[in-house]
Protein backbone atom coordinates (compact mmCIF):
# COMPACT_ATOMS: atom_id res chain seq x y z
CA UNK A 1 0.00 0.00 0.00
CA UNK A 2 1.34 3.76 -0.87
CA UNK A 3 1.44 5.87 2.60
CA UNK A 4 0.51 8.61 0.61
CA UNK A 5 -1.92 8.28 -2.13
CA UNK A 6 -3.30 11.37 -1.84
CA UNK A 7 0.27 13.30 -3.30
CA UNK A 8 0.57 11.79 -6.54
CA UNK A 9 1.66 14.84 -9.02
CA UNK A 10 -1.10 13.95 -11.84
CA UNK A 11 -3.92 13.48 -9.27
CA UNK A 12 -6.49 16.63 -9.74
CA UNK A 13 -9.35 17.58 -7.35
CA UNK A 14 -12.51 15.84 -7.93
CA UNK A 15 -14.33 16.64 -10.56
CA UNK A 16 -11.74 18.12 -12.71
CA UNK A 17 -9.45 16.86 -15.40
CA UNK A 18 -6.86 17.51 -18.13
CA UNK A 19 -7.88 17.29 -21.88
CA UNK A 20 -5.61 15.24 -23.72
CA UNK A 21 -4.66 15.19 -27.57
CA UNK A 22 -6.80 15.07 -29.71
CA UNK A 23 -9.60 15.31 -27.52
CA UNK A 24 -8.71 18.99 -26.75
CA UNK A 25 -8.40 19.85 -30.40
CA UNK A 26 -11.97 17.91 -30.89
CA UNK A 27 -13.42 20.09 -28.47
CA UNK A 28 -12.28 23.23 -29.69
CA UNK A 29 -13.74 22.21 -32.83
CA UNK A 30 -17.18 20.86 -32.17
CA UNK A 31 -17.70 23.69 -30.49
CA UNK A 32 -16.69 26.27 -33.24
CA UNK A 33 -18.77 24.22 -35.77
CA UNK A 34 -21.75 24.73 -33.16
CA UNK A 35 -20.30 28.53 -32.44
CA UNK A 36 -20.48 28.93 -36.27
CA UNK A 37 -23.98 27.43 -36.47
CA UNK A 38 -25.86 29.84 -34.09
CA UNK A 39 -23.99 32.84 -35.42
CA UNK A 40 -25.32 31.42 -39.14
CA UNK A 41 -29.17 31.98 -37.75
CA UNK A 42 -27.96 35.51 -36.29
CA UNK A 43 -27.26 34.73 -33.09
CA UNK A 44 -24.22 37.67 -32.14
CA UNK A 45 -20.93 36.18 -30.02
CA UNK A 46 -20.38 37.77 -26.43
CA UNK A 47 -17.87 36.81 -23.56
CA UNK A 48 -18.88 37.53 -20.16
CA UNK A 49 -16.02 37.10 -17.80
CA UNK A 50 -15.62 34.15 -16.00
CA UNK A 51 -15.97 36.10 -12.34
CA UNK A 52 -18.27 39.10 -11.29
CA UNK A 53 -19.63 39.90 -8.20
CA UNK A 54 -21.68 38.15 -6.64
CA UNK A 55 -24.59 40.38 -5.84
CA UNK A 56 -24.77 40.58 -9.87
CA UNK A 57 -24.21 37.23 -10.77
CA UNK A 58 -27.01 36.16 -8.20
CA UNK A 59 -29.71 38.90 -9.08
CA UNK A 60 -32.65 37.39 -10.84
CA UNK A 61 -32.19 33.91 -12.87
CA UNK A 62 -28.79 33.58 -11.27
CA UNK A 63 -30.03 33.14 -7.86
CA UNK A 64 -30.60 29.28 -8.17
CA UNK A 65 -26.75 28.98 -8.98
CA UNK A 66 -25.61 30.64 -5.55
CA UNK A 67 -25.55 27.26 -3.46
CA UNK A 68 -23.11 26.07 -7.28
CA UNK A 69 -20.88 28.97 -7.09
CA UNK A 70 -17.26 29.13 -6.18
CA UNK A 71 -16.57 31.88 -4.05
CA UNK A 72 -13.35 34.27 -3.90
CA UNK A 73 -12.25 37.72 -2.08
CA UNK A 74 -11.71 40.15 -4.46
CA UNK A 75 -9.00 41.46 -2.59
CA UNK A 76 -8.51 44.48 -4.69
CA UNK A 77 -12.37 45.91 -3.36
CA UNK A 78 -12.60 43.51 -0.85
CA UNK A 79 -15.90 42.02 -2.18
CA UNK A 80 -17.16 38.48 -3.16
CA UNK A 81 -16.65 37.64 -5.88
CA UNK A 82 -18.38 34.14 -7.93
CA UNK A 83 -17.05 31.93 -10.28
CA UNK A 84 -19.61 31.65 -12.95
CA UNK A 85 -21.39 28.38 -12.65
CA UNK A 86 -24.00 28.70 -15.57
CA UNK A 87 -23.51 31.38 -17.91
CA UNK A 88 -27.17 32.50 -18.86
CA UNK A 89 -27.56 34.90 -15.83
CA UNK A 90 -24.19 36.89 -17.19
CA UNK A 91 -26.26 37.12 -20.21
CA UNK A 92 -29.16 38.06 -18.58
CA UNK A 93 -27.00 40.98 -17.04
CA UNK A 94 -25.88 41.97 -19.65
CA UNK A 95 -29.16 42.65 -21.69
CA UNK A 96 -30.33 44.20 -18.96
CA UNK A 97 -27.61 46.95 -18.63
CA UNK A 98 -25.05 47.16 -21.48
CA UNK A 99 -27.32 46.36 -24.37
CA UNK A 100 -30.36 47.42 -23.05
CA UNK A 101 -30.53 49.93 -25.80
CA UNK A 102 -29.84 47.34 -28.24
CA UNK A 103 -32.49 46.69 -30.50
CA UNK A 104 -35.14 43.75 -29.56
CA UNK A 105 -35.20 40.96 -30.15
CA UNK A 106 -32.14 40.51 -29.26
CA UNK A 107 -29.92 37.64 -30.16
CA UNK A 108 -26.66 36.65 -28.21
CA UNK A 109 -24.35 33.65 -28.11
CA UNK A 110 -21.62 32.55 -26.00
CA UNK A 111 -19.49 29.69 -25.41
CA UNK A 112 -16.79 29.10 -22.51
CA UNK A 113 -16.30 26.93 -18.79
CA UNK A 114 -17.99 27.21 -16.40
CA UNK A 115 -17.20 26.02 -12.32
CA UNK A 116 -19.71 24.18 -9.83
CA UNK A 117 -19.49 23.06 -6.41
CA UNK A 118 -20.90 19.53 -7.08
CA UNK A 119 -21.64 17.36 -9.96
CA UNK A 120 -24.23 14.18 -9.87
CA UNK A 121 -23.68 10.82 -9.98
CA UNK A 122 -24.32 10.45 -13.68
CA UNK A 123 -22.02 13.82 -14.12
CA UNK A 124 -19.25 14.46 -11.51
CA UNK A 125 -17.67 16.83 -13.38
CA UNK A 126 -17.13 20.08 -11.62
CA UNK A 127 -15.78 22.05 -14.75
CA UNK A 128 -17.65 21.60 -18.17
CA UNK A 129 -18.33 23.62 -21.35
CA UNK A 130 -21.28 25.38 -22.12
CA UNK A 131 -21.85 26.58 -25.55
CA UNK A 132 -25.27 28.53 -25.63
CA UNK A 133 -27.39 31.51 -27.48
CA UNK A 134 -30.34 33.27 -26.17
CA UNK A 135 -33.10 34.82 -27.50
CA UNK A 136 -34.14 38.09 -25.58
CA UNK A 137 -37.32 40.52 -25.86
CA UNK A 138 -39.60 38.34 -27.65
CA UNK A 139 -42.73 36.34 -25.52
CA UNK A 140 -43.84 33.84 -28.44
CA UNK A 141 -44.89 30.07 -30.03
CA UNK A 142 -42.32 31.38 -32.65
CA UNK A 143 -39.68 31.95 -30.38
CA UNK A 144 -39.60 29.31 -27.87
CA UNK A 145 -39.36 27.12 -30.77
CA UNK A 146 -36.73 29.11 -32.80
CA UNK A 147 -33.77 27.84 -29.81
CA UNK A 148 -34.53 24.44 -30.18
CA UNK A 149 -34.45 24.47 -33.83
CA UNK A 150 -31.05 26.36 -33.94
CA UNK A 151 -29.57 23.80 -31.07
CA UNK A 152 -30.72 20.83 -32.84
CA UNK A 153 -29.14 22.51 -36.41
CA UNK A 154 -25.99 22.78 -34.20
CA UNK A 155 -26.19 19.22 -32.52
CA UNK A 156 -26.10 18.19 -36.41
CA UNK A 157 -23.54 20.02 -37.91
CA UNK A 158 -21.26 17.91 -35.24
CA UNK A 159 -22.66 15.03 -36.70
CA UNK A 160 -25.57 13.89 -34.00
CA UNK A 161 -28.55 12.26 -35.30
CA UNK A 162 -31.39 10.55 -33.89
CA UNK A 163 -32.14 13.59 -31.93
CA UNK A 164 -35.02 13.85 -28.99
CA UNK A 165 -36.29 17.04 -27.32
CA UNK A 166 -38.43 16.46 -24.16
CA UNK A 167 -40.48 19.76 -23.52
CA UNK A 168 -42.08 20.38 -20.24
CA UNK A 169 -43.89 23.45 -18.10
CA UNK A 170 -41.97 23.77 -14.91
CA UNK A 171 -44.29 26.34 -13.72
CA UNK A 172 -47.33 24.34 -14.26
CA UNK A 173 -47.42 21.68 -11.62
CA UNK A 174 -46.21 24.36 -8.72
CA UNK A 175 -48.67 26.82 -9.99
CA UNK A 176 -51.49 24.51 -9.53
CA UNK A 177 -50.64 22.93 -6.75
CA UNK A 178 -50.36 26.66 -5.09
CA UNK A 179 -53.77 27.61 -6.26
CA UNK A 180 -55.34 23.72 -4.95
CA UNK A 181 -53.52 22.94 -2.21
CA UNK A 182 -52.24 26.43 -0.85
CA UNK A 183 -48.62 25.09 -1.50
CA UNK A 184 -46.90 21.50 -1.70
CA UNK A 185 -45.61 19.41 1.00
CA UNK A 186 -42.16 17.39 0.72
CA UNK A 187 -43.68 14.18 0.15
CA UNK A 188 -45.74 15.47 -2.63
CA UNK A 189 -42.74 17.17 -4.35
CA UNK A 190 -40.73 14.28 -4.56
CA UNK A 191 -43.41 11.73 -5.30
CA UNK A 192 -44.20 14.26 -8.74
CA UNK A 193 -40.55 14.49 -9.33
CA UNK A 194 -39.98 10.89 -9.20
CA UNK A 195 -43.34 10.02 -11.00
CA UNK A 196 -44.74 7.74 -8.08
CA UNK A 197 -48.36 7.67 -8.90
CA UNK A 198 -49.23 5.99 -5.79
CA UNK A 199 -47.57 8.34 -3.79
CA UNK A 200 -49.23 11.10 -5.92
CA UNK A 201 -52.40 10.12 -5.18
CA UNK A 202 -51.63 9.41 -1.51
CA UNK A 203 -50.65 12.84 -0.81
CA UNK A 204 -52.29 14.72 -3.20
CA UNK A 205 -55.38 15.62 -1.70
CA UNK A 206 -57.75 17.66 -3.80
CA UNK A 207 -55.24 17.97 -6.64
CA UNK A 208 -54.63 14.14 -6.80
CA UNK A 209 -56.64 13.24 -9.69
CA UNK A 210 -55.85 15.90 -11.66
CA UNK A 211 -52.12 15.74 -10.49
CA UNK A 212 -52.74 11.88 -11.56
CA UNK A 213 -53.94 12.96 -15.15
CA UNK A 214 -50.47 15.02 -15.67
CA UNK A 215 -48.23 12.08 -14.83
CA UNK A 216 -50.34 9.96 -17.66
CA UNK A 217 -50.33 13.07 -20.28
CA UNK A 218 -46.76 12.65 -21.01
CA UNK A 219 -45.00 10.12 -23.61
CA UNK A 220 -45.06 11.27 -27.33
CA UNK A 221 -45.95 14.63 -27.79
CA UNK A 222 -48.69 13.82 -30.52
CA UNK A 223 -49.98 11.78 -27.86
CA UNK A 224 -49.54 14.39 -24.72
CA UNK A 225 -50.55 17.75 -26.43
CA UNK A 226 -54.53 15.98 -27.31
CA UNK A 227 -54.57 14.58 -23.32
CA UNK A 228 -52.96 18.32 -22.01
CA UNK A 229 -55.68 20.04 -23.67
CA UNK A 230 -58.61 17.97 -22.91
CA UNK A 231 -57.72 18.23 -19.34
CA UNK A 232 -60.05 20.55 -16.81
CA UNK A 233 -57.18 23.01 -15.76
CA UNK A 234 -57.63 26.23 -14.16
CA UNK A 235 -57.04 29.41 -16.64
CA UNK A 236 -53.22 29.96 -15.69
CA UNK A 237 -52.58 26.44 -16.37
CA UNK A 238 -54.44 26.12 -19.58
CA UNK A 239 -52.35 29.28 -21.14
CA UNK A 240 -49.37 27.58 -20.35
CA UNK A 241 -51.02 24.16 -21.99
CA UNK A 242 -51.79 26.18 -25.03
CA UNK A 243 -48.48 27.80 -25.86
CA UNK A 244 -46.78 24.21 -25.38
CA UNK A 245 -48.99 23.64 -28.00
CA UNK A 246 -48.68 25.66 -29.98
CA UNK A 247 -44.64 25.52 -29.50
CA UNK A 248 -45.10 21.79 -30.93
CA UNK A 249 -47.10 22.88 -33.75
CA UNK A 250 -44.14 25.15 -34.97
CA UNK A 251 -41.52 22.17 -34.22
CA UNK A 252 -43.65 19.57 -35.86
CA UNK A 253 -44.20 22.16 -39.28
CA UNK A 254 -40.67 22.64 -39.07
CA UNK A 255 -39.00 19.41 -38.29
CA UNK A 256 -41.61 16.51 -38.87
CA UNK A 257 -39.05 13.99 -38.12
CA UNK A 258 -38.00 15.33 -34.67
CA UNK A 259 -38.62 13.16 -31.73
CA UNK A 260 -41.02 15.40 -29.88
CA UNK A 261 -41.94 14.41 -25.71
CA UNK A 262 -43.87 15.90 -23.07
CA UNK A 263 -43.54 15.91 -19.92
CA UNK A 264 -45.64 18.28 -17.66
CA UNK A 265 -44.45 17.07 -14.46
CA UNK A 266 -40.84 17.86 -15.18
CA UNK A 267 -39.54 20.50 -13.20
CA UNK A 268 -36.17 19.45 -12.10
CA UNK A 269 -33.35 21.68 -13.19
CA UNK A 270 -35.52 24.41 -13.47
CA UNK A 271 -35.13 26.94 -10.85
CA UNK A 272 -35.70 30.24 -12.52
CA UNK A 273 -38.48 29.00 -15.53
CA UNK A 274 -41.16 30.89 -16.46
CA UNK A 275 -42.29 28.71 -19.55
CA UNK A 276 -41.64 26.10 -22.10
CA UNK A 277 -38.58 24.76 -21.21
CA UNK A 278 -36.80 21.35 -23.41
CA UNK A 279 -33.69 18.99 -22.65
CA UNK A 280 -32.23 17.71 -25.84
CA UNK A 281 -31.01 13.76 -26.13
CA UNK A 282 -29.44 11.52 -28.28
CA UNK A 283 -31.45 7.88 -29.04
CA UNK A 284 -29.62 5.66 -26.50
CA UNK A 285 -27.14 8.01 -24.59
CA UNK A 286 -27.35 8.10 -21.34
CA UNK A 287 -26.59 11.59 -20.98
CA UNK A 288 -28.63 14.92 -21.83
CA UNK A 289 -27.23 16.95 -24.80
CA UNK A 290 -28.24 20.56 -23.42
CA UNK A 291 -31.18 22.12 -22.12
CA UNK A 292 -32.81 25.38 -21.81
CA UNK A 293 -36.32 27.17 -21.48
CA UNK A 294 -37.90 30.77 -21.23
CA UNK A 295 -37.30 32.88 -17.93
CA UNK A 296 -37.77 36.40 -17.19
CA UNK A 297 -34.62 38.92 -17.62
CA UNK A 298 -33.77 41.91 -16.30
CA UNK A 299 -36.64 44.36 -15.50
CA UNK A 300 -38.91 41.40 -16.12
CA UNK A 301 -37.98 41.16 -20.29
CA UNK A 302 -39.09 37.73 -21.39
CA UNK A 303 -36.63 35.93 -22.86
CA UNK A 304 -35.79 32.16 -23.58
CA UNK A 305 -32.44 30.73 -23.79
CA UNK A 306 -30.67 27.09 -24.65
CA UNK A 307 -27.59 25.61 -23.44
CA UNK A 308 -25.61 22.76 -24.85
CA UNK A 309 -22.72 21.11 -23.33
CA UNK A 310 -19.69 20.47 -25.57
CA UNK A 311 -18.39 17.36 -23.19
CA UNK A 312 -21.44 15.32 -23.46
CA UNK A 313 -21.93 16.03 -27.79
CA UNK A 314 -18.02 15.37 -28.16
CA UNK A 315 -18.02 12.17 -26.47
CA UNK A 316 -21.40 11.29 -28.26
CA UNK A 317 -20.29 12.69 -31.68
CA UNK A 318 -18.63 10.97 -34.56
CA UNK A 319 -14.88 12.23 -34.49
CA UNK A 320 -14.30 14.52 -37.11
CA UNK A 321 -10.94 13.60 -39.18
CA UNK A 322 -7.85 15.49 -37.59
CA UNK A 323 -5.09 16.93 -40.05
CA UNK A 324 -2.89 14.12 -41.17
CA UNK A 325 0.59 14.51 -39.60
CA UNK A 326 3.38 14.26 -41.71
CA UNK A 327 7.21 14.23 -40.61
CA UNK A 328 9.79 16.71 -42.44
CA UNK A 329 13.37 15.44 -41.87
CA UNK A 330 15.73 17.96 -41.59
CA UNK A 331 16.71 20.08 -44.19
CA UNK A 332 13.02 20.07 -46.45
CA UNK A 333 12.46 23.28 -48.15
CA UNK A 334 10.23 25.55 -46.55
CA UNK A 335 8.06 26.38 -49.07
CA UNK A 336 7.12 22.23 -49.94
CA UNK A 337 6.43 22.54 -45.91
CA UNK A 338 4.21 25.26 -46.42
CA UNK A 339 2.45 23.52 -49.23
CA UNK A 340 2.38 20.47 -47.00
CA UNK A 341 0.09 22.16 -44.49
CA UNK A 342 -1.84 23.91 -47.37
CA UNK A 343 -3.13 20.30 -48.46
CA UNK A 344 -4.31 19.99 -44.89
CA UNK A 345 -1.35 18.21 -43.58
CA UNK A 346 -0.11 19.24 -39.64
CA UNK A 347 4.13 19.27 -40.58
CA UNK A 348 6.35 17.76 -37.88
CA UNK A 349 10.04 19.23 -38.31
CA UNK A 350 12.69 17.41 -37.76
CA UNK A 351 14.56 19.43 -35.50
CA UNK A 352 17.95 16.98 -35.77
CA UNK A 353 19.57 14.92 -38.86
CA UNK A 354 18.90 11.54 -38.40
CA UNK A 355 19.81 7.90 -40.07
CA UNK A 356 16.56 6.22 -40.02
CA UNK A 357 13.83 9.58 -40.89
CA UNK A 358 10.93 7.35 -41.04
CA UNK A 359 11.46 5.37 -37.57
CA UNK A 360 11.97 8.65 -36.35
CA UNK A 361 8.16 9.72 -38.41
CA UNK A 362 6.56 6.54 -36.75
CA UNK A 363 7.62 7.06 -32.93
CA UNK A 364 5.90 10.41 -33.29
CA UNK A 365 2.83 9.10 -34.39
CA UNK A 366 2.95 10.62 -38.04
CA UNK A 367 1.32 8.99 -40.74
CA UNK A 368 3.00 10.42 -43.69
CA UNK A 369 6.87 11.28 -44.18
CA UNK A 370 8.23 13.46 -47.05
CA UNK A 371 11.05 11.93 -48.82
CA UNK A 372 12.37 12.28 -52.19
CA UNK A 373 10.50 15.82 -52.76
CA UNK A 374 6.52 13.52 -51.97
CA UNK A 375 4.93 13.30 -49.16
CA UNK A 376 4.84 9.08 -48.75
CA UNK A 377 2.38 7.50 -46.46
CA UNK A 378 4.53 5.36 -43.42
CA UNK A 379 3.15 1.74 -44.93
CA UNK B 1 -31.33 -2.30 -28.82
CA UNK B 2 -32.83 -4.11 -25.73
CA UNK B 3 -34.28 -3.63 -22.58
CA UNK B 4 -32.86 -4.54 -19.58
CA UNK B 5 -35.45 -5.55 -16.47
CA UNK B 6 -33.21 -5.72 -13.11
CA UNK B 7 -34.34 -7.80 -10.50
CA UNK B 8 -33.39 -8.24 -6.86
CA UNK B 9 -32.07 -11.34 -5.78
CA UNK B 10 -33.81 -12.95 -2.19
CA UNK B 11 -37.35 -12.14 -1.40
CA UNK B 12 -39.10 -9.79 -4.13
CA UNK B 13 -37.28 -12.16 -6.54
CA UNK B 14 -39.93 -14.79 -5.38
CA UNK B 15 -43.17 -12.27 -4.67
CA UNK B 16 -42.04 -11.05 -8.53
CA UNK B 17 -42.58 -14.12 -10.47
CA UNK B 18 -46.71 -14.21 -10.71
CA UNK B 19 -46.45 -10.28 -11.04
CA UNK B 20 -43.84 -10.72 -14.44
CA UNK B 21 -46.23 -13.88 -15.44
CA UNK B 22 -49.58 -11.09 -15.57
CA UNK B 23 -47.41 -8.42 -17.18
CA UNK B 24 -46.44 -11.38 -19.95
CA UNK B 25 -42.72 -11.76 -19.06
CA UNK B 26 -41.69 -15.32 -18.96
CA UNK B 27 -37.48 -15.44 -18.73
CA UNK B 28 -35.47 -18.18 -18.94
CA UNK B 29 -36.72 -21.27 -15.83
CA UNK B 30 -33.19 -20.33 -14.50
CA UNK B 31 -33.81 -17.11 -13.46
CA UNK B 32 -35.44 -17.84 -10.58
CA UNK B 33 -32.98 -20.25 -9.23
CA UNK B 34 -31.25 -18.48 -7.08
CA UNK B 35 -27.83 -21.55 -7.28
CA UNK B 36 -27.62 -20.60 -11.22
CA UNK B 37 -24.27 -18.73 -11.87
CA UNK B 38 -26.11 -16.82 -14.86
CA UNK B 39 -26.83 -13.40 -14.17
CA UNK B 40 -28.57 -12.53 -17.51
CA UNK B 41 -31.70 -13.88 -18.72
CA UNK B 42 -33.66 -13.84 -22.19
CA UNK B 43 -36.90 -13.61 -22.22
CA UNK B 44 -39.71 -14.97 -24.38
CA UNK B 45 -39.74 -11.14 -25.72
CA UNK B 46 -36.99 -10.82 -28.03
CA UNK B 47 -35.76 -7.06 -26.72
CA UNK B 48 -36.25 -7.79 -23.16
CA UNK B 49 -33.53 -9.25 -20.62
CA UNK B 50 -33.46 -9.64 -17.23
CA UNK B 51 -30.95 -9.47 -14.89
CA UNK B 52 -30.79 -10.58 -11.59
CA UNK B 53 -28.50 -8.51 -9.10
CA UNK B 54 -28.60 -7.87 -5.42
CA UNK B 55 -31.40 -5.46 -4.38
CA UNK B 56 -28.97 -2.00 -3.84
CA UNK B 57 -27.82 -2.61 -7.02
CA UNK B 58 -30.99 -2.42 -9.01
CA UNK B 59 -31.35 1.35 -7.67
CA UNK B 60 -28.16 1.62 -9.10
CA UNK B 61 -28.06 -0.48 -12.63
CA UNK B 62 -31.15 1.53 -13.06
CA UNK B 63 -29.84 5.21 -12.37
CA UNK B 64 -27.14 4.58 -14.67
CA UNK B 65 -28.70 3.48 -17.31
CA UNK B 66 -27.21 -0.02 -17.73
CA UNK B 67 -30.90 -1.47 -16.89
CA UNK B 68 -34.11 1.28 -18.68
CA UNK B 69 -36.28 -1.13 -15.60
CA UNK B 70 -36.32 -2.36 -12.71
CA UNK B 71 -38.02 -3.62 -9.59
CA UNK B 72 -36.45 -3.09 -6.22
CA UNK B 73 -37.65 -2.12 -2.89
CA UNK B 74 -38.56 1.76 -1.55
CA UNK B 75 -36.07 1.22 1.23
CA UNK B 76 -33.57 1.29 -1.42
CA UNK B 77 -34.80 4.59 -3.42
CA UNK B 78 -35.40 6.13 -0.45
CA UNK B 79 -31.68 5.46 1.11
CA UNK B 80 -29.98 6.11 -2.41
CA UNK B 81 -32.36 8.67 -3.31
CA UNK B 82 -31.09 8.93 -7.06
CA UNK B 83 -32.46 11.64 -9.63
CA UNK B 84 -31.82 9.51 -12.37
CA UNK B 85 -34.71 6.97 -11.25
CA UNK B 86 -38.68 7.22 -11.69
CA UNK B 87 -40.57 5.11 -9.51
CA UNK B 88 -43.65 5.16 -11.66
CA UNK B 89 -45.86 1.98 -9.78
CA UNK B 90 -45.67 0.54 -6.43
CA UNK B 91 -46.16 -3.18 -7.44
CA UNK B 92 -47.52 -4.03 -3.65
CA UNK B 93 -44.89 -6.77 -3.25
CA UNK B 94 -42.45 -7.35 -0.76
CA UNK B 95 -43.88 -5.20 1.93
CA UNK B 96 -42.32 -4.59 5.08
CA UNK B 97 -41.21 -1.92 7.16
CA UNK B 98 -37.86 0.47 8.35
CA UNK B 99 -37.48 0.44 12.00
CA UNK B 100 -35.80 1.14 14.63
CA UNK B 101 -35.68 -1.85 17.09
CA UNK B 102 -33.49 -2.36 20.46
CA UNK B 103 -32.74 -4.34 23.57
CA UNK B 104 -35.97 -5.48 25.17
CA UNK B 105 -34.62 -4.98 28.39
CA UNK B 106 -33.33 -1.25 27.46
CA UNK B 107 -36.71 -0.33 25.43
CA UNK B 108 -38.16 2.69 26.99
CA UNK B 109 -34.83 3.14 29.53
CA UNK B 110 -33.38 6.05 27.69
CA UNK B 111 -34.68 9.86 27.20
CA UNK B 112 -33.87 10.21 23.58
CA UNK B 113 -34.44 13.84 23.80
CA UNK B 114 -31.63 14.38 26.08
CA UNK B 115 -28.71 12.66 23.86
CA UNK B 116 -26.73 14.80 21.35
CA UNK B 117 -25.32 11.06 19.72
CA UNK B 118 -26.17 7.54 19.69
CA UNK B 119 -24.94 4.80 17.95
CA UNK B 120 -26.20 2.66 15.23
CA UNK B 121 -26.02 -0.12 13.07
CA UNK B 122 -27.61 -0.33 9.89
CA UNK B 123 -27.10 -1.03 6.46
CA UNK B 124 -29.48 2.35 5.49
CA UNK B 125 -27.08 4.49 6.47
CA UNK B 126 -28.10 7.71 5.46
CA UNK B 127 -31.88 6.82 6.31
CA UNK B 128 -30.66 6.30 9.70
CA UNK B 129 -28.58 10.02 9.77
CA UNK B 130 -32.14 11.36 8.31
CA UNK B 131 -33.90 10.05 10.78
CA UNK B 132 -31.91 10.49 14.26
CA UNK B 133 -31.12 14.11 12.90
CA UNK B 134 -35.02 15.12 12.10
CA UNK B 135 -34.77 14.72 15.89
CA UNK B 136 -31.70 16.70 17.09
CA UNK B 137 -29.68 13.27 17.79
CA UNK B 138 -26.15 12.64 15.47
CA UNK B 139 -26.45 8.97 14.49
CA UNK B 140 -23.29 7.35 14.07
CA UNK B 141 -23.44 4.61 11.95
CA UNK B 142 -21.44 1.45 12.37
CA UNK B 143 -21.96 -0.15 8.69
CA UNK B 144 -23.30 -3.92 8.76
CA UNK B 145 -24.85 -5.77 5.66
CA UNK B 146 -26.51 -8.65 7.24
CA UNK B 147 -26.92 -9.57 11.14
CA UNK B 148 -27.58 -6.58 12.47
CA UNK B 149 -29.83 -7.97 15.30
CA UNK B 150 -26.32 -9.41 16.97
CA UNK B 151 -25.00 -5.56 17.03
CA UNK B 152 -26.84 -4.34 20.52
CA UNK B 153 -25.84 -7.43 22.27
CA UNK B 154 -22.66 -7.27 21.65
CA UNK B 155 -21.80 -4.12 22.55
CA UNK B 156 -21.50 -2.50 18.87
CA UNK B 157 -24.28 -0.18 19.02
CA UNK B 158 -27.11 0.92 21.17
CA UNK B 159 -29.70 0.67 18.45
CA UNK B 160 -30.29 -0.56 15.01
CA UNK B 161 -31.85 0.34 11.88
CA UNK B 162 -33.17 -2.15 9.57
CA UNK B 163 -36.06 -4.10 7.53
CA UNK B 164 -38.73 -5.53 9.46
CA UNK B 165 -41.25 -7.92 7.55
CA UNK B 166 -42.80 -10.29 10.90
CA UNK B 167 -40.22 -9.07 13.71
CA UNK B 168 -39.54 -12.47 14.24
CA UNK B 169 -35.67 -12.05 13.81
CA UNK B 170 -35.53 -9.24 16.39
CA UNK B 171 -37.38 -11.31 18.71
CA UNK B 172 -35.36 -14.33 18.60
CA UNK B 173 -32.63 -11.67 19.20
CA UNK B 174 -34.18 -10.21 22.10
CA UNK B 175 -35.09 -7.01 20.29
CA UNK B 176 -37.88 -5.24 20.38
CA UNK B 177 -39.41 -2.66 17.23
CA UNK B 178 -39.61 0.68 19.04
CA UNK B 179 -40.19 3.27 16.28
CA UNK B 180 -41.47 2.95 12.66
CA UNK B 181 -38.81 5.02 9.95
CA UNK B 182 -41.17 4.09 6.80
CA UNK B 183 -43.41 1.30 5.18
CA UNK B 184 -41.62 -0.54 1.99
CA UNK B 185 -43.13 -1.79 -0.40
CA UNK B 186 -41.33 -2.68 -4.15
CA UNK B 187 -41.86 -0.31 -6.77
CA UNK B 188 -41.31 -0.63 -10.85
CA UNK B 189 -38.16 1.52 -11.72
CA UNK B 190 -37.62 3.24 -14.88
CA UNK B 191 -34.28 5.37 -16.31
CA UNK B 192 -35.12 8.98 -16.86
CA UNK B 193 -33.60 9.38 -19.94
CA UNK B 194 -34.33 6.21 -21.06
CA UNK B 195 -38.33 7.04 -20.67
CA UNK B 196 -37.93 10.11 -21.94
CA UNK B 197 -35.99 8.90 -25.08
CA UNK B 198 -38.03 5.25 -26.02
CA UNK B 199 -41.59 6.70 -23.89
CA UNK B 200 -43.39 4.39 -26.59
CA UNK B 201 -41.67 1.00 -24.99
CA UNK B 202 -40.94 1.80 -21.83
CA UNK B 203 -44.45 3.26 -21.23
CA UNK B 204 -45.61 0.22 -23.00
CA UNK B 205 -43.57 -1.80 -20.61
CA UNK B 206 -45.10 0.36 -17.58
CA UNK B 207 -48.52 0.04 -18.72
CA UNK B 208 -48.30 -3.62 -18.85
CA UNK B 209 -46.91 -3.86 -15.09
CA UNK B 210 -50.04 -1.27 -14.12
CA UNK B 211 -52.53 -3.69 -16.06
CA UNK B 212 -50.92 -7.01 -14.04
CA UNK B 213 -51.43 -5.19 -11.04
CA UNK B 214 -54.98 -5.20 -11.42
CA UNK B 215 -56.06 -8.48 -12.33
Amino acid sequence: MNDTPLSHPALLPAGLRDILPPEAELEARSIEAIMDCFAAHGYERVKPPLLEFEDSLFAGSGAATAEQTFRLMDPDSQRMMGLRADTTPQIARLAATRLSAAPRPLRLAYAGQCLRVRGSDLEPERQIAQAGIELIGEDSATADAEIILTAIEALEAVGLTQLSVDLTVPRLVPDLIDSQLGGASPALTRALDRKDSAAVAAHGGVAAALLGQLLDASGQADRAIPALLGLALPAPAKALVARLAETVAVLRAARPGLQLTVDPVEFRGYQYHTGICMTLFAAGAQAELGRGGRYLGGEAEPATGITLYPDTIIRLAPRPKLRPRLYLPLGTAATAAAAARAQGFATINGLTPLPDPRAEAARLGCSHIFSDGQIVPLA
Amino acid sequence: MSIVLALPKGRILKDAGPLLARAGIFPEADYADESSRRMRFPTNHPGLDVIRVRSFDVATFVAFGAAQIGICGSDVLMEFDYPEVYAPLDLGIGQCRISVAEPKDDAGQTDFTRASRIRVASKYPNMAKKHFAAKGIQAEIVPLNGAMELAPGLGLSRLIVDLVQTGSTLKANGLVETDVIAQVSSRLIVNRIALKTRPDEIGAWIEAFRKALTP
